[in-house]
């Protein structure tokens, strides 16, 4: 079995110097950054060595896309293991966002094939779940779609005997994968140790023959690569809010800071900070696409997701800007009436069901194939997405196949003025780590097309009066090859700390493992039966090297970001490297003994006191006011 | 086969200045030579830290024609035309008149730098002209056969926590050379086995540890552009040698340090809560009102001086920079000597490199030292830091006479000089903490690797606890060490590699070897 490893050369954004950053024009100096392979890929390196080990036939080839100095990361890719290496490079490849980039690597792709592999069909195309700059995830499913093959995303180990066999993170859970055909294309999410580069072997890597392909060697179409071939645009890009300063109020009551959080938790939707627009009016402007608003809905058992209605009401709310009709696509094996009337309740004109058995459970190919006919016939102005595991592997292909441009991971959608007198679909998404936002829109398209974020947008209360139409579909699905899942583990029974409502997180002040366990456990228990969520327990870095927890819980820069609804900082100080991983959090409270610790500047509400009776009794004021 | 000519250890100033003067060298001769450069920061410049009031002549003899290149190292690189220094009271500053300061310790004429970023520009020339360089690469074993030194050994790769080797392992490799190049800085893991090795100077190696900041305005800074100022007095006690420094790095850029001698005598001292005391002082932090600080980093000079200076050739390997002690502390000045160092050292290889693979005695380095004036420069300076251990009130005015002393003052190692008992008791300031100042610093080191901080003996930690407040817990600007009431704990993975501990323990019971290659600090503009 040969491997193709694809990887990308990106900015360091782990590490940006203060004087990158151009505050005037909100962007960033890319010259002061440091070039690296994206980390992610490094995962991807190791999972090829074990997919080659003992396999003195096997080639490995690492492909990349990139300026001339993108060579560097071939370089290293090479000196960490051997194998050979393409650089694809063109001045017209320049620009290109993710179909132009997948079209250009499949392309690279098809000649490897012939070439190095000999015309040999079985390999596997393996990347890092995506790359640290962009974040979209959307390149690897628009390179299967274009070469017509199979995707397993978010892979995390493998059997090789007696079949190969990938352990996956899937939609609902931990699940076991035997692809049906090859080639395949695997995403790696971090799962293994990083393999080194050594001395002698980067030394040998620096000088080994890479191959150097242009768009004409590839046989690159020139209208569909660089700028040319990109179905977005860079409209703006901006800094974040710098500090999300807060007042804190402090309060020395602890029934009354629990009435406080109990209030403030019922307002709060947490996720990033939801942003109100203002209307929007035509006002003789015309509108730069036209069409009805299109939304894909994720049902689950005879409800429709919470991310699907979220996006539902905010797609209302932009299509009335422009006086367009909100259509809702689900596929199922069936659609029951009343989950037509709900989406219609909650917003929809039309409700297309497309039903059939084969679409009970997600499959990638069959899904692109049933919904793009539909997007085709209809042509919808805009078509949104949520920012799901399902969501994130079938747009790609959704807008790749319609030929439509595809924003990810949005956290802001607003109908604005392209340019005096037009109006365009605004889709504003943070880039490169979250150091910069980037208002992205969609040109040369026929649909304007966006993944969305959970949990940004609210729910506007359902209108069981309105008014829609349900279209039911027998699609035509394509006869493909289909991979054999094996379900391993559900979700719920493990939930990670980056998926909780509520986190009682610990720090440096707490001082040893049984009083962590004897203060916060409790404090939780008391948090989930006053709010309803489930509370999970975190931690600073301070409090896991102390051992009082293990990593997996350590919230912070070197740990998880978190965006609970409400997060309890118990005695952490508020590092600079703890609150970048915390901020995004709706709901801060601070309980610490100096009063001056930094962590109060991003509270909501402070406690200033000994822990030991502060939280004790904090518990106890949760659990009364729960009963 | 031995197809490496020159061996550079540490691609700081000094290693690369070695190595572009190399290539100039053998390119002059009409020669074409291989050199290697290693060095275990993750990448160019980002464990190199200095202050840096910098007398760039060297630059010119180096890459000629530098000045007017246009890069982020000569573009934030600020011309000095204001020199003042101060003398700190507890609430007020007092200006030294120019007059009192010797001509040696003016700056007007010296430019601002950024170390790090001088050093990714030198990576940057040193590649072009055809050096390779590998960062993320850790030596850790001087080889040494037959009395030649033949290349070094690397550290192995991919350890588990418990030593045993994980999937990813790489084992010991070794590079070999003709000439070996030492130029791995301050307390440097090759440089001090090549002391052991081949001989000390005559005074022993002492070190101060400097704190640095930089602060970042939206607006001008009240502090101004083109001016540095340097602090005597507060918050130091007169027995403390120190002092502070104020660099503009431009209209709305100041750095900012504290320097102090190690060899203060109080086991309870914390230098970066020092540092952050200094900051307090009104004068000072009238001069940063509005500025916030947006990068850290700490780092040891070797101030033994000229005395201190180690046997600087031996058969196959030469040794330069602050690894030899190369500073000047009547400057407080190292850079300038990195670079004419290992140049001197690159000239001594290539002419040594013989073309039928033999190589020929490098003793002519000391020579070329001495044609450059680094010597002499040295031996002024040579007791200049020594009176200080008068204290500063006499010693001040011994150190303007100091050069005219003959012979030599005595020194002792570092963590001897704290006394059981001794505290300076300095109250929190309420400014930074220790943790916000570790994460600036960007450091970072593999959790799950063998720790790269060991204590021989934790029994005699218990004695230092009583005697001397623990020391470490209080003298590492990382943060690396905590009481816990019984032992130490580490946290090897906040580590600057400032190496203050090497030195600096009163009980001489900490061991620190380079972590394996690519990490540790992220400096980018210190």
């Amino acid at each position: 079995m040969h491997v193709i490893v694809l990887v990308k050369q990106v900015p360091d954004v782990s590490n940006i110097p203060e004087d990158a950053w151009d505050r005037e024009k909100g962007t960033l100096r890319r010259g002061l950054l440091d070039s690296v392979l994206n980390p992610l890929d490094l995962h991807a390196l190791s999972f090829a060595k074990m997919l080659t080990a003992g396999d003195p036939d096997a080639k490995t080839i690492y492909l990349t896309m990139g300026p001339p100095q993108a060579r560097d990361v071939l370089v290293d890719c090479l000196s960490r293991a051997p194998g050979e290496a393409v650089l694809l490079t063109d001045r017209a490849m320049g620009g290109a966002d993710t179909p132009a980039t997948a079209y250009s690597l499949a392309q690279g792709i098809r000649r490897i094939e012939r070439e190095l592999l000999g015309g040999s069909r079985d390999y596997l195309i393996v990347t890092g779940m995506q790359s640290v700059d962009g974040d979209t995830a959307q390149v690897p499913p628009q390179i299967a779609e274009d070469l017509g093959i199979d995707q397993i995303a978010y892979v995390q180990g493998v059997e090789l005997t007696p079949k190969l066999k990938f352990r996956r993170i899937g939609a609902t859970g931990i699940e076991d994968v035997i692809p049906a055909t090859f080639p395949t294309l695997v995403t790696i999410t971090a799962c293994m140790d990083t393999l080194y580069s050594g001395f002698h072997a980067s030394r040998a890597a620096r000088k080994s023959n890479i191959h150097i392909w242009s768009a004409a060697d590839v046989e690159a179409a020139p209208d569909r690569i660089g700028i040319k071939g990109s179905r977005t645009t860079v409209y703006r890009i901006f800094s974040p809010s710098e500090d999300r300063a807060k007042t804190c109020e402090m309060v020395t009551d602890p029934a009354q800071l629990v009435a406080k959080i109990k209030a403030k938790y019922r307002l709060a939707t947490g996720g990033p900070a939801v942003h109100e627009e203002g209307a929007y009016a035509l006002e003789g402007r015309t509108a730069m696409y036209h069409g009805p608003f299109w939304v894909l809905a994720e049902s689950e058992g005879d409800d429709v997701k919470t991310v699907s209605l979220e996006i539902l009401g905010k797609t209302r709310e932009l299509a009335q800007f422009l006086g367009e009709k909100v259509g809702v696509v689900l596929p199922a094996a069936s659609v029951s009436d009343e989950l037509a009337a709900s989406l219609i309740a909650h917003g929809a004109d039309t409700v297309y069901a497309i039903e059939d058995p084969r679409l009970a459970e997600f499959n990638a190919l069959r899904w692109k194939a049933a919904i793009s006919a539909l997007v085709l016939e209809h042509k919808p102005q805009v078509m949104l997405f949520g920012a799901t595991p399902l969501g994130r592997e079938l747009a790609p292909r959704i807008a790749y196949a319609s030929d439509s441009g595809l924003t990810a991971d949005c956290t802001k959608l607003e109908i604005g003025d392209f340019k005096a007198n037009v109006a365009i679909l605004k889709q504003t998404r943070p880039a490169l780590g979250g150091n910069i936002m980037a208002t992205i829109m969609t040109k040369d398209s026929p649909t304007q097309m966006a993944t969305v974020r959970p949990g940004v947008f609210k729910i506007p209360p359902p209108d069981p009066t309105r008014k829609g139409e349900v279209v039911r579909i027998k699609p035509n699905l394509p006869d493909v090859p289909v991979s054999t899942v094996i379900p391993i583990e559900s979700f719920t029974s493990k939930v990670s700390i980056r998926d909780a409502k509520i986190l009682v997180s610990g720090g440096h002040g707490i001082r040893n493992r049984a009083d962590f366990d004897r203060l916060l456990n409790p404090l939780a228990g008391g948090l989930t039966a006053l709010l309803g969520d489930d509370a999970k327990v975190s931690a600073s870095r301070h409090a896991v090297e102390d051992g009082f927890t293990t990593h997996d819980y350590q919230v912070g820069q070197t740990g998880q970001t978190v965006a609970p609804r409400l997060y309890m900082a118990i005695g952490i100080s508020g590092a600079v490297q703890h609150i970048s991983g915390m901020q995004m959090s709706d709901t801060v409270v601070a309980i610490n003994k100096d009063p001056r610790a930094r962590i109060f500047n991003y509270a909501d509400f402070g406690i200033v006191g000994d822990l030991e009776t502060v939280v004790p009794a904090l518990t106890r004021a949760a659990q009364e006011a729960a009963r | 086969m031995i197809d490496i000519d020159i061996l550079i250890v540490g691609a700081g100033p000094a290693g690369l200045a070695a190595a572009i003067q190399a290539k100039t060298a053998a390119t002059a001769a009409g020669r074409e030579i291989s050199v290697v450069v290693i060095d275990k920061a993750p990448s160019a410049g980002s464990h190199v830290l200095s202050g840096a009031a910098f007398e760039s002549a060297c630059l010119d003899d180096l890459v000629p024609g530098w000045r007017t290149m246009r890069n982020s190292f000569t573009e934030t690189m600020v011309p000095v035309e204001r020199d003042e220094m101060l003398f700190l009271t507890g609430s007020k500053a007092i200006t030294i008149p120019k007059k009192v300061v010797p001509s040696r310790m003016h700056h007007t004429g010296d430019v601002v730098i950024s170390a790090s970023r001088m050093t990714q520009f030198l990576s940057e020339q040193a590649e072009k002209a055809g050096v390779e360089v590998f960062h993320g690469t850790t030596a850790r074993t001087l080889i040494v056969e037959d009395g030649v030194v033949r290349g070094v050994r690397l550290a192995e790769l991919g350890l588990a926590a418990d030593g045993s080797p994980k999937g990813n392992h790489v084992p010991v490799e070794e590079i070999r050379a003709r000439v070996t190049i030492l130029a791995d800085g301050t307390h440097g893991t090759i440089s001090t086995q090549y002391i052991e090795r081949f001989g000390a100077g005559k005074g022993p190696q002492s070190f101060a540890l400097g704190m640095k900041a930089i602060v970042q305005f939206q607006e001008a800074s009240p502090f101004g552009n083109n001016r540095v100022v340097h602090t005597l007095g507060y918050p130091n006690k007169p027995s403390t040698f120190g002092g502070g420094f104020m660099y503009a790095m431009g209209e709305k850029t100041v750095a900012v340090g504290l320097i102090l001698g190690l060899d203060w005598k109080t086991g309870d001292l914390d230098p970066q809560r020092e540092f952050e005391t200094w900051r307090a002082h009104p004068a000072i932090a009238a001069m940063l009102k509005g500025g916030i600080v947006v990068a850290t980093g700490a780092k040891t000079i070797p101030e033994g001086g000229f005395f201190a200076l180690p046997t600087l050739s031996a058969p196959g390997a030469m040794i330069t920079g602050d690894g030899a002690g190369f500073v000047n502390l009547e400057k407080i000045k190292g850079l300038h000597y990195a670079i004419r160092t290992g140049m001197a050292a690159a000239e001594t290889a290539v002419g040594a490199l013989g073309a039928d693979g033999a190589v020929g005695s490098l003793d002519g380095y000391r020579g070329r030292l001495e044609a450059a004036g680094v010597m002499a420069e040295m031996h002024h300076a040579r007791n200049y830091r020594q009176v200080f251990k008068l204290g500063l009130y006499f010693g001040t005015p011994m150190s303007l006479v100091s050069s005219f002393l003959p012979g030599r003052l005595g020194m002792h190692t570092d963590g001897r000089a704290t006394k059981v008992g001794a505290r300076v008791r300095r109250a929190d300031p309420g400014r930074m903490d220790g943790a916000t100042f570790v994460s600036l610093t960007g450091t970072i080191h593999r959790e799950d690797e063998p720790s790269h901080i060991t204590i021989p003996n934790p029994d005699a930690c218990i004695a230092c606890e009583r005697d001397y407040a623990a020391a470490c817990t209080n003298f590492c600007p990382g943060d690396v060490y905590r009481w816990d009431g019984a032992k130490i704990v580490l946290s090897p993975s906040n580590c600057l590699h400032c190496m203050a501990c090497s030195s600096k323990c009163p009980v001489a019971n900490i061991t620190w070897v380079a972590p394996e290659g690519g990490e540790g600090p992220h400096y980018k503009q210190l």
